[in-house]
């Protein structure tokens, strides 16, 4: 079955792993990646809320042509489409399959694929505006919005202690493997052996937490000898931080760029209104 | 008295914060990587798994893990898979937040079973609830003239309900409630003193006046709820307190009271078995006190 | 001159906690000093120089008093991020010390969280003084352990602090980077005018490198001598487990009438005290009986390869071949990456081979599945908190026959009795000690009844008297199972190994005997092995086959006497 497959690949954790930490640390050089954090952030803002403020359908149509090649332009990942296309099928399938079931007709599909178009709009934005965003300098962005300090410092920290939080939990589960029984039959829909598998998944958790509270400790001991906990009063250490966000040329071919392509799609609807 | 939240040092807060991320943090990335299993038209896939949080919250202070387990999703998650949503996560991030600093806030005495229990699903059921909120909203404001559609706002409600008992089911029962009930215990007393802090207490924990202030959110939250799925018929003339025969007889409209009864059933129980709990517990302790 | 650190009459008590750590502890410091802090476990090593940086009494507020000066500055009226400028900490666990991203990063953080406008000079400056500037872009998870530990210790001299603290520095590396660290450290005390306070038991480091020794015990300091004045303190020392370097033991092993006062501490030393004796020839052992045991698994051409971010695959096992027969007491050694641990866990099923596999009696490495192969093979990870899955050691070592439905319990019974397991029975294996955690990880792992039980890194962070404790138990454990230990402990694969593997960039480069091992320099220097203190001294002496042990060493001196006495 697929599903026990996909499932068991995911704990193949290897696997997991290796697609994580290509995602995660994965070098990006894109075009919207080298930009300033903030100026994207700014422009996801404004791409996002636009198609909320319109019912036309051209606007809303030159919007997701204009970010679908600013995310093919940022070059994203394989994985990062997959789970976006399993998501938005998953949900368009099951709206249109349950008005069908409702006995609505085609008016009730149009109006559906606004709403679709819409949530697409922002998913596309929000992949092209934050796929090859490197977390560093999204953090940077959220803290010279004033985002508290401690998100920002979250954030990196994630960015860190990953690979190490999911090698600690695949020894664990490898733990509970090594010294457990599989089942010996599958079962129907081999629901024995997925039910082995959650089993061990949740059982796992409690050494996890245990072992977790422990490097916690150290953590949180070590960033007060290295100033953190002075830093988040000092405004001073924040201006340093953000020190190296600058608005170069580059920004303001953006910005340029960006307002002329709206204003067209803008026009564009008006003048070609379905 | 136990340990009270503002008697948390500054050091012990971040403890908690970075703990609490750090495991949400990790889960979430298995649940994102984890395949949805679709039989017709319900759709079964673990959202999050929700033991964790709900565990933290009772052993802990309640708004740090919540908080922090709310950005150890967004971080993990969504932000190093780069699948970051934007704005569209701080709706999540707030219903999820407030859900589980709610559920840490009902739990008053964590040996008692029972009361665990109810803290776990009143946690994941807000989350729920909020969610179901925020999507009806999005389709109001989303779609031109809904009622102009035929079916549409039926149809959105019968999704929206059966995802509502689909993770209810789930995420508060599967992989909510039950582990919850099996980690707790096992942890309470024991992780505590790994982090420097002292175990929560059986004793009350929260005051009458913090009681009160929590039950009336769970309120808000479940009017809130009820309000907007009511208005949201009303589009489709729908009279709520008319239970018109017709109405029955169509499959889809009929559906959708099932869940919400449903809820409202097991609301209602939760809120007189809080409050009584509430009630019993302070009477013991006047007792003691006399 | 005014000492750089003093401590007057301090007590104290860890918040929640009956016992006092602290007892009236009274130390001096002089700047520049290299200070090994020593002390058996729970004696308040720690928790004493976690009040040289104020963390005591400022971040952990339990019952403080006395006082504690640091250049001439009362500590209790500083805060800890004050003190962060003029002692810098480094953890012995300090990988959770490391909290951002790349190398550069990381030791730029506290520079910048004090807001220093120059924080990237002095991030730069403390990775060259270390000499890791060639790290900086790398991220902290792709580095090895001495570079993690390089990166930590650059973390906390981006401070540029006076002082510098560092628990354990060596415990999980092998002794070629631990020399490494030391060798650094040295380089900032004498070039840098640093005081470098370690907490270290490897008394063969201390002799090498620290110029002073502090004995702490039962939270009291009892003395802090010039280091060849301390390491001779032999009875203090051995009342403590703690031991005096090889050479010194050989020493005092010694029949001979040999000078009191001028023992010996380092090999250099050695070799002028020893210089001139004469040593017995070695009967050629009788090694070859492996062949006669029944061999109780084979491997076939095993190669493992894995996948890199650049989605190359990167041979990691090339083709082993080689088999293990029963009562075999294997040490498997290698510099860090050489494919130690990856050969282990395609032994267990965690990995899978890419090509090639074996056999374990009836169980293929290649098809086998990880609950089949645990029949046979078992695993005990370096990290023995990863052994506990349990709330309980109890239920940890009934997991696997309950898991089963076996009943095991008569064999389970006499584990906890060989392992002194009672006490901890109910405990949750996170909170004991180091050594009991040991010794429940290994029962954990014998539990399963296994033909083939592997450990990775037994030793490794143990304190002596534990590290003891294990070899014995090890000593014993072959007529139970055959055993294969990973080890950069070249004392272990000295005294206890019968057969020694050696492995280098995923192949098999030398597989006999421990003293073949360290006849052949070649083999071990290649590998980048350091043989213990006293085979390096026999091999300095002309002893051959060099002595493996100390009892060996004195066991073999002919009559005479040497001439550094004389």
């Amino acid at each position: 079955m697929e599903f026990v497959e996909r499932f068991k690949k995911s704990f193949n954790i290897e696997w997991v792993k290796l697609e994580l930490l290509k995602t995660a640390y994965g070098k990006k050089e894109t075009y919207m990646g080298q930009l300033d954090p903030r100026v994207i952030m700014i422009w996801y803002l404004i791409v996002s809320l636009l198609p909320w403020f319109t019912f036309n359908f051209v606007i809303l149509i030159g919007l997701a042509i204009y970010t679908s090649v600013l995310a093919l332009i940022t070059r994203v990942s394989p994985l990062i489409i997959f789970l976006l296309a399993i998501g938005v099928i998953g949900e368009l399938g099951y709206i249109f399959l349950v008005v069908f079931f409702m006995g609505g007709d085609f008016e009730a599909y149009a109006s559906l694929i606004t709403l679709t178009l819409k949530i697409i709009i922002m998913s596309i934005a929000s992949i092209a505006a934050f796929a090859s965003m490197d977390p560093e300098k999204l953090s940077d962005a959220l803290l010279s919005f004033g985002v508290p300090a401690q998100f920002s410092f979250a954030v990196s920290y994630g960015y860190r202690m990953l690979p190490i939080l999911m090698d600690e939990y695949q020894q664990i589960i490898q733990s509970f493997r090594l010294r457990g029984k599989a089942p010996e039959k599958a079962g129907f829909l081999k629901w024995k052996l997925v039910y082995y598998y959650v089993v061990i998944v949740i059982k796992a958790f409690y050494p996890m937490m245990l072992n977790t509270a422990k490097r916690t400790r150290t953590t949180v001991e070590a960033l007060e000898v290295r100033g953190f906990s002075y830093s988040l009063h000092s405004e001073e250490a924040k201006k340093q931080k953000l020190s190296h966000l600058k608005i170069k040329g580059k920004e303001y071919q953006f910005i340029a760029s960006s307002c002329v392509i709206l204003t067209i799609i803008h026009v564009a609807g008006h003048l070609y209104y379905i | 008295m136990g340990m009270q939240r503002n008697e948390y040092t500054q050091s012990q807060k971040m403890m908690v914060f970075i703990l609490s991320m750090s495991l949400f943090g990790l889960a979430n990335l298995f649940t994102e990587l984890l395949p949805e299993f679709t039989i017709g038209p319900v759709e079964l896939s673990i959202s999050y798994l929700a033991f964790i949080p709900l565990t933290l919250v009772m052993l802990f202070n309640p708004w740090y893990a919540a908080f922090g387990a709310s950005v150890g999703e967004i971080i993990f998650g969504d932000l190093l898979l780069g699948d970051f949503g934007g704005l569209g996560e701080l709706e999540g991030f707030i219903e999820f937040t407030m859900a589980m600093y709610i559920a840490g806030l009902l739990v008053t005495n964590l040996n008692s079973r029972k009361q665990i229990a109810i803290a776990a699903i009143v946690g994941v059921m807000i989350d729920q609830m909020l969610s179901t909120v925020v999507d009806v909203g999005k389709v109001w404001f989303g779609i031109e003239e809904l009622e102009a559609v035929p079916g549409l706002p039926a149809s959105i409600l019968a999704i929206e309900g059966v995802s509502f008992v689909t993770e209810m089911v789930i995420s508060g029962v599967l992989f909510g409630l039950i582990p919850a009930l099996y980690l707790i215990p096992k942890l309470y007393g024991k992780i505590e003193p790994l982090l420097g802090i002292e175990p929560r207490e059986g004793r009350v924990k929260a005051s009458m006046t913090e009681w009160v202030s929590v039950r009336f959110v769970i309120i808000a939250v479940f009017l809130m709820f009820v309000a907007m799925i009511s208005e949201f018929m009303a589009t489709m003339d729908i009279n709520f307190a008319v239970w018109e025969p017709e109405f029955l007889e169509q499959f889809g409209e009929g559906y959708i009271w099932l869940p919400i009864s449903a809820a409202a059933v097991i609301f209602v129980t939760v809120v007189i078995a809080a409050v009584k709990f509430s009630k019993s517990r302070n009477s013991t302790k006047s007792r003691k006190s006399a | 001159m005014k000492p750089i650190i003093e401590l007057n009459d301090v007590h104290f008590r860890y918040p929640g906690t009956k016992e006092h750590v602290l007892n009236g502890a009274t130390l001096s410091i002089e700047q520049g000093e290299f200070l090994a802090v020593i002390g058996g476990n729970g004696s308040g090593k720690t928790t004493l120089c976690k009040t040289f940086n104020g963390l005591i009494p400022n971040y952990y507020t339990g019952d403080f008093s006395g006082s504690v000066m640091v250049g001439g500055a009362d500590v209790s009226q500083a805060t800890v991020s004050e003190m962060s400028f003029r002692v810098g900490y480094v953890y012995q666990d300090y990988e959770n010390q490391l909290m951002r991203p790349t190398v550069l990063d990381d030791v730029s953080f506290a520079p910048l969280n004090f807001g220093d406008p120059d924080f990237m000079e002095k991030a730069l400056w403390a990775l060259e003084t270390l000499g890791i500037e060639h790290l900086k872009d790398q991220s902290i998870w792709q580095l090895s352990g001495g570079q993690k530990h390089l990166a930590a210790i650059a973390g906390v001299l981006a401070l540029d602090p006076q002082i510098l603290i560092i628990d354990e520095p060596v415990a999980q590396l092998d002794p070629h980077h631990a020399k490494e660290i030391y060798k650094r450290l040295k380089v900032l005390q004498e070039d840098y005018g640093k005081t470098i306070i370690v907490i270290e038991h490897h008394t063969e480091f201390i002799a090498d490198f620290c110029t002073d020794v502090l004995l702490v015990d039962q939270g009291q300091v009892l003395w802090k001598h010039p280091v060849r004045q301390g390491l001779l303190q032999i009875d203090d020392l051995l009342k403590r487990d703690i031991f005096p370097p090889q050479v010194t033991q050989a020493a005092l092993n010694c029949d001979l009438a040999l000078d009191a006062h001028n023992f010996p501490i380092t090999i250099e030393d050695g070799q002028t005290y020893f210089k001139g004796l004469d040593f017995m020839k070695r009967e050629r052992e009788s090694e070859s009986h492996t062949q006669e045991k029944e061999a109780i698994a084979s491997l076939e051409d095993l190669s493992f390869s894995a996948k890199t971010l650049s989605n190359e695959r990167k041979t990691i096992l090339n083709k082993i071949s080689t088999s293990f027969h029963s009562g075999e007491r294997i040490a498997l050694v290698g510099t860090n990456g050489a494919g130690k641990t990856s050969l282990m866990k395609c032994l267990t099923g965690m990995s899978k081979p890419t090509s090639g596999g074996g056999f374990i009696g009836e169980h293929s490495f290649k098809k086998g599945s990880l609950e089949g192969l645990s029949k046979e093979v078992s695993y005990i990870f370096q990290n023995p908190e990863e052994m506990f899955i349990q709330d309980s050691i109890k239920n940890d070592l009934t997991f696997f026959s309950h898991s089963r439905e076996q009943d095991d319990s008569s064999f389970i019974e006499k584990l906890i009795q060989s392992f002194r397991l009672e006490e901890v029975l109910e405990k949750d294996g996170r909170l004991l000690s180091g050594g009991q955690q040991r010794r429940a990880s290994m029962a954990i792992g014998l539990a399963t009844n296994p033909t083939l039980l592997m450990l990775d890194e037994p030793t490794a962070s143990l304190d002596v008297q534990s590290r003891k404790e294990l070899i014995e138990i090890l000593q014993d454990m072959d007529s139970v199972a055959t055993v294969l230990v990973a080890t950069h402990d070249m004392q272990l694969v000295a005294e206890w190994a019968t057969r020694v593997i050696v492995m280098d960039q995923g192949e098999v480069t030398f597989d006999g005997t421990p003293r073949e091992m360290f006849e052949y320099g070649h083999v071990w220097k290649r590998a980048g092995l350091v043989p213990p203190q006293i085979v390096q001294l026999s091999i300095e002496l002309g002893m051959r086959p060099a002595a493996l042990s100390v009892d060996e060493f004195t066991s073999r001196i002919k009559e005479g006497i040497p001439h550094g006495v004389c």
